[in-house]
């Protein structure tokens, strides 16, 4: 199940959702496109200004003023249009991305947990980096270039065309040229990109883990085998890397051929032309010149085909999550309620991992679950907080069925510090909250170091890097602020050392005061300060009760109490 | 050390040293394809001007057989010229990767190390923009090429023009270049905007489960609009500014060309070139931003590769941690703080408890040698571990810290970097660390060891000591994310494993500390009490620290 991979649209599909954001904004596309077709067409003036002036040279009559003015109005032409279509372009293409990458980071977020589980962890992560970066960067250098460049050829062969159809045709021929050279290229140079990134991705993983764990490799004398692998995984990305670039200079050698046939012909048929006094030699001129300026073009455009196609590759993957529907967001519940769990049972596919659990949680009751690792506590956790659906039994709140998602906060040991000021993260559990109010919840949960620091410090990555206590507080923090009228700990405190793990014991109590609560307890003395324990062991609960009550029985929770306190 | 350069100008000496076939090859044929470019408008003249105009058969052949060999010569010197060029620049940044990652992983320390995203950098992309020097000093040379047959060929058409356009193009050049840093910084902003939006997009999608925790997922999508926004608005803002410069470039060169055909069209009208030699200096003039764009690009490339080479000097010729030494002699395995008073007996199981766990720390980087030594800090059987060699002591003093760090590989390898055990004794270490739960020896583990829990990571990491059998081990917290159950069968698979051999156990936990022959309470980086767990459970200030 774990490794499945988040839908990808169809290209046509991709274009339907470019294409209807287009739509919405009739009159920006429609200037958009006449300025980038009059941009390019202005580039055109130079060369048929040339050819008339070689003519005149030819006639050797003549003055060479009318010329030069022509010449300055089209570079100023030019130059003006090639400004105007660049701003449009940017314009157009920029608004549209922000919609889609909006879009596709929204869906990201509202993803149900059952897909978050399932899909691999790179993945949604590169649809919202890699795939927008991607796409981005075609908006915003390669489009306007392309654009321009696909352009000026199409233009070029219509004004080759207006001085003489067969001096067109002539230059046309280095097109299926071209095509050949790009249809040997494609095919070889597309797998050899993908190896080429996958090893360049292997090798900064190599030199990242050796880097952040060399303490580690030091310790375990293991040098050797990190300095082996660095070399092996970058002398790999190099060799791919070399591979790549000789196969494109072999591709560059078949575009200069076909630069080569084009600009034969032009002057073969032309000099045939001039012969039988079907043109003149100006004409000529200007179609050699013409076709001379289109190599940089027609470079560009067959250089970056491979940008364009993997940034095409890139908006499919986002119009494939952009076009997920939004589940939607229940409203938050309030007051105390019960929470009762009945015959609860759940699997991953094997063997339960749940059987029989049947719980009761009083309103405002705080309960600790205790057990081995492996017994179910997790996932336990994970069905008090709906984030899994247990596949027997039911949980009802008050009595009834109801979204739990709506009635219950879950702190996990997956702690995640969110980029940005200490008041922005903990705001996002209620963006409305004031800084007295985000105040308010980290002195609860006793992060006064926060207070000390100011609300306007910048934490997490690219900020002050906080300690796992500390994150974890802010965890608890957001908790407060949320408000949930049920919450659910999961080894909330487990990251910390020993002397962390007291405090956070404190603040996570201090957050659920008046909750009913449910705390997957590691120390016992987190388990001696719950109104009752619930011992799990192979997904069923074996024992139950309060701290004295179970001490007392003299089952596997006193013998566990006896160790802990060294007075057995 | 290791006789890297000391100056960043050194070491991109050395780095053209290194590749003298490559850089030797590139100069000559990337020239030769230069010149063969510059000469590309030169033959569309001559053959406008001998065949064209003349109508003779013979001249058209001659002219194309000429240009076709002219255009093979042009792409098979950019063909091996470029391989050539790649070749040293990528082999040159692979040997410079490969260094620093050698530097960095060299067990006598480095002193004053970067954090590790900043050397992740250094031996990435500076090491790829240091070994681009290779390109850029061939560029030079062939620009410069390209530059003076283009001189010659416009001063054998006329004089002054050649001289004009000589001294214009440069000019031009260098004007649009000046426009560069001016875009830099109008671009600067959105730049920054942009990448701001893209980061936040990545931590919220990071902290996907953390949101769903608190329902903040709405909150949290509308942060990132404002900032997509935000980014929108100041990228609108600057593409007013890239409109410009590109209007400005078209016009520059747009100029510079209506000056050339101008002067060269009077010329030719008074009769003084031909249409030939006319429409050579127009292309010519089209050519020339060609190189002068060249140089101005490797001089821009030196000097990223000179900033480069110096953040790769800092790593490669950094001071050590710890200096050369002596191997330890064999011992029993006794450790000594004497300034805190801390002593472990060879053999002896020790717990320590640190109520402020700045001492903890403190205590086990020293132990660690993550921290330079001074001389007569710490004794290691009565030897002072400064004048030891770093990779002897580790040897004999082995430090897992808290943070548990697990290689990409499978479990066999996580447990075993070395490869030296059997499975017998790998799964009897397992079995002591409590994680019998991971059976399978072959389980492949994510690096940093994120396909595991973190209950389970500490277990493994725990397991991978014991396995390594030390004369001397030191474990900081290493059972606060196993649940109570699990931990008190570790604390008794320990003290089996660990029969007669030092152990330092840095914890609060009282199911460890109860089976430690002696606990010692380290409070403002001294010993301040001694005695066994259930001695000292009577002391106030204990309890207060282990029994809370």
């Amino acid at each position: 199940m774990t490794g499945s991979l988040l839908p990808v649209a169809t290209p046509r599909r991709a274009g339907r959702v470019v294409w209807t954001q287009l739509r919405a904004r009739p009159l920006a596309t429609a200037a958009t496109a006449l300025s980038a077709v009059a941009a390019a067409a202005a580039g055109l003036l130079a060369p048929a200004v040339l050819g008339r002036l070689v003519d005149a040279v030819d006639r050797g009559t003549g003055s060479v003023w009318p010329y030069a003015w022509a010449l300055l109005g089209a570079a100023v032409l030019a130059a003006v249009l090639t400004g105007v279509s660049t701003v449009l372009v940017a314009r157009l293409g920029e608004t549209v991305l922000a919609r889609l990458r909006e879009a596709v980071v929204d869906r990201a977020l509202h993803l149900p947990s059952a897909t978050l589980d399932r899909v691999r962890g790179g993945d949604l992560l590169s649809r919202v980096t890699d795939d927008v970066a991607k796409v981005a960067e075609a908006v915003t250098s390669a489009l306007p270039q392309v654009a321009a460049a696909g352009l000026t050829v199409l233009l070029t062969l219509v004004g080759l065309g207006a001085l003489d159809w067969r001096l067109a045709l002539a230059g046309a021929l280095a097109l299926p040229l071209y095509v050949l050279a790009l249809r040997w290229y494609l095919p070889r140079s597309a797998p050899r990109y993908a190896a080429e990134r996958v090893a360049m991705g292997e090798r900064s993983q190599a030199l990242v883990s050796s880097l952040q764990g060399v303490d580690t490799v030091h310790a375990y004398a293991d040098e050797a085998r990190h300095r082996a692998v660095v070399d092996e995984r970058s002398g790999q990305a190099l060799r791919i890397t070399l591979g790549v670039f000789r196969l494109f200079t072999d591709f560059g050698w078949r575009m200069n051929r076909a630069e080569y046939v084009g600009l034969a012909a032009v002057l073969a048929v032309g000099f045939w032309l001039v012969r039988d006094g079907d043109t003149t030699v100006g004409a000529v001129t200007t179609a050699a010149l013409l076709f001379h300026r289109l190599f940089g073009p027609l470079g560009l455009l067959l250089v970056t085909f491979d940008d364009v196609q993997s940034a095409g590759a890139s908006l499919v993957r986002m119009v494939g999550v952009a076009d997920l529907p939004v589940p939607p967001s229940p409203a938050p519940a309030s007051g105390r309620p019960a929470v009762e769990l009945r015959g609860v049972g759940h699997s991953y596919g094997g063997a339960p991992v749940l059987a029989d659990v049947d719980l009761v949680l009083a309103p405002g009751e705080r309960v600790a679950l205790v057990g081995a690792s492996g017994a179910g506590k997790t996932t336990l956790a994970g069905v008090l907080a709906g984030a899994l659906r247990p596949t027997a039994g039911e949980v009802l709140v008050d009595g009834a069925p109801a979204d739990l998602r709506a009635h219950v906060g879950l702190v996990s040991q997956e702690v995640h510090v969110f980029a940005g000021t200490l008041a922005d993260d903990v705001r996002l559990a209620r963006p409305g909250a004031t800084d007295a109010e985000v105040a308010a919840a980290l002195r609860t949960v006793g992060a006064d170091w926060a207070l000390g620091l100011g609300l306007g410090t910048l934490v997490g990555d690219g900020g002050r890097t906080l300690t796992a206590p500390q994150a974890q507080q802010l965890a608890l923090a957001r908790l407060v602020l949320a408000d949930p009228p049920v919450a659910v700990l999961d080894e909330a405190t487990a990251e910390a050392g020993s002397a962390g793990a007291r405090d956070l014991e404190e603040a996570a109590t201090a957050a659920t005061a008046g909750r009913t609560t449910l705390v997957v307890a590691h120390r016992l003395t987190q388990a001696a300060r719950a109104d009752r324990v619930v011992v799990l062991a192979a997904g069923r609960v074996v024992e139950q009760g309060t701290h004295a009550e179970l001490v007392a029985a003299g089952g596997r929770y006193a013998d566990l109490w006896s160790a802990w306190t060294a007075r057995g | 050390m290791d006789g890297h350069p000391r100056t960043a100008d050194g070491l991109l000496r050395r780095a053209l040293r290194r590749h003298p076939r490559e850089l030797g090859a590139a100069t000559v044929l990337l020239s030769l394809h230069q010149a063969c470019e510059a000469l590309v408008p030169v033959a569309i003249g001559v053959t406008i001007d001998r065949a064209v105009a003349t109508g003779s058969v013979p001249a058209l052949l001659a002219c194309l057989a000429a240009t076709a060999l002219l255009f093979v010569v042009l792409s098979q010197a950019y063909r091996y010229g470029a391989r050539h060029v790649v070749t040293g620049w990528w082999t040159e940044t692979h040997r410079l990767r490969v260094e620093v990652a050698a530097r960095v992983l060299d067990p006598h320390g480095l002193r004053g190390a970067p954090p590790a995203g900043e050397l992740l950098s250094t031996a990435t992309d500076d090491a790829e923009r240091a070994g681009r020097v290779v390109e850029a000093a061939s560029l030079v040379v062939a620009g410069t090429t390209a530059l003076v047959v283009s001189a010659f060929g416009l001063l054998a058409v006329s004089v002054p023009l050649g001289v004009g356009v000589l001294l214009g193009a440069p000019l031009l050049v260098g004007l649009l270049q000046l426009l560069g840093p001016w875009l830099t910084r109008r671009t600067a902003t959105q730049q920054a905007d942009v990448a701001r939006a893209a980061g936040l997009a990545a931590d919220l999608v990071r902290g996907t489960r953390v949101l769903r925790g608190i329902r903040a997922e709405d909150a949290a999508a509308d942060r990132y609009r404002r900032a997509s926004r935000a980014a929108l608005a100041s990228t609108l803002r600057s593409a007013g500014a890239i409109g410009a410069y590109r209007g400005a470039t078209v016009l520059g060169s747009g100029l510079f060309g209506v000056a050339v055909a101008g002067v060269a069209g009077a010329l030719a009208l008074d009769g003084a070139m031909t249409v030939g030699q006319l429409v050579t200096v127009v292309g010519l003039a089209q050519f020339l931003a060609e190189p002068v764009g060249l140089l101005g690009f490797a001089g821009q490339k030196v000097a990223e590769a000179r900033a480069s080479a110096a953040r790769l000097v800092a790593v490669l010729t950094a001071e050590p941690l710890h200096p050369v030494g002596a191997a330890p002699r064999p011992g029993p395995g006794a450790l000594a703080v004497p300034a805190a008073g801390f002593h472990v007996e060879p053999g002896e199981v020790l717990g320590v408890v640190a109520p402020d766990p700045a001492d903890a720390e403190s205590l086990v980087a020293l132990l660690g040698l993550r921290r330079p030594v001074t001389p007569g800090e710490l004794l290691l059987d009565g030897a002072d571990a400064a004048a030891l060699d770093p990779a002897a002591v580790r040897a004999r003093v082995l430090v897992e810290p808290h943070a548990v760090v697990l290689f990409e590989g499978t479990l066999r390898t996580a447990l075993d970097p070395a490869g030296a055990a059997d499975d017998t004794a790998l799964t009897r270490a397992l079995a002591a660390a409590g994680a019998a739960d991971l059976p399978d020896l072959d389980l492949p583990v994510a690096d940093r060891g994120r396909s595991l829990s973190g209950g389970q990571r500490q277990r493994v990491g725990l397991a991978r000591a014991l396995l390594r059998a030390p004369d001397v081990l030191v474990l900081h917290d290493p059972t606060t994310a196993v649940d109570a159950v699990t931990e008190a069968d570790v604390a008794d698979g320990l003290r089996g494993l660990r029969a007669g051999r030092t152990t330092v156990l840095v914890t609060s936990s009282p199911a460890l500390l109860g089976r430690c022959d002696r606990v010692v309470v380290l409070r403002g980086g001294s010993v301040e009490a001694v005695g066994t767990h259930a001695e000292l459970t009577g002391h106030a200030g204990y309890a207060a620290a282990v029994l809370r």
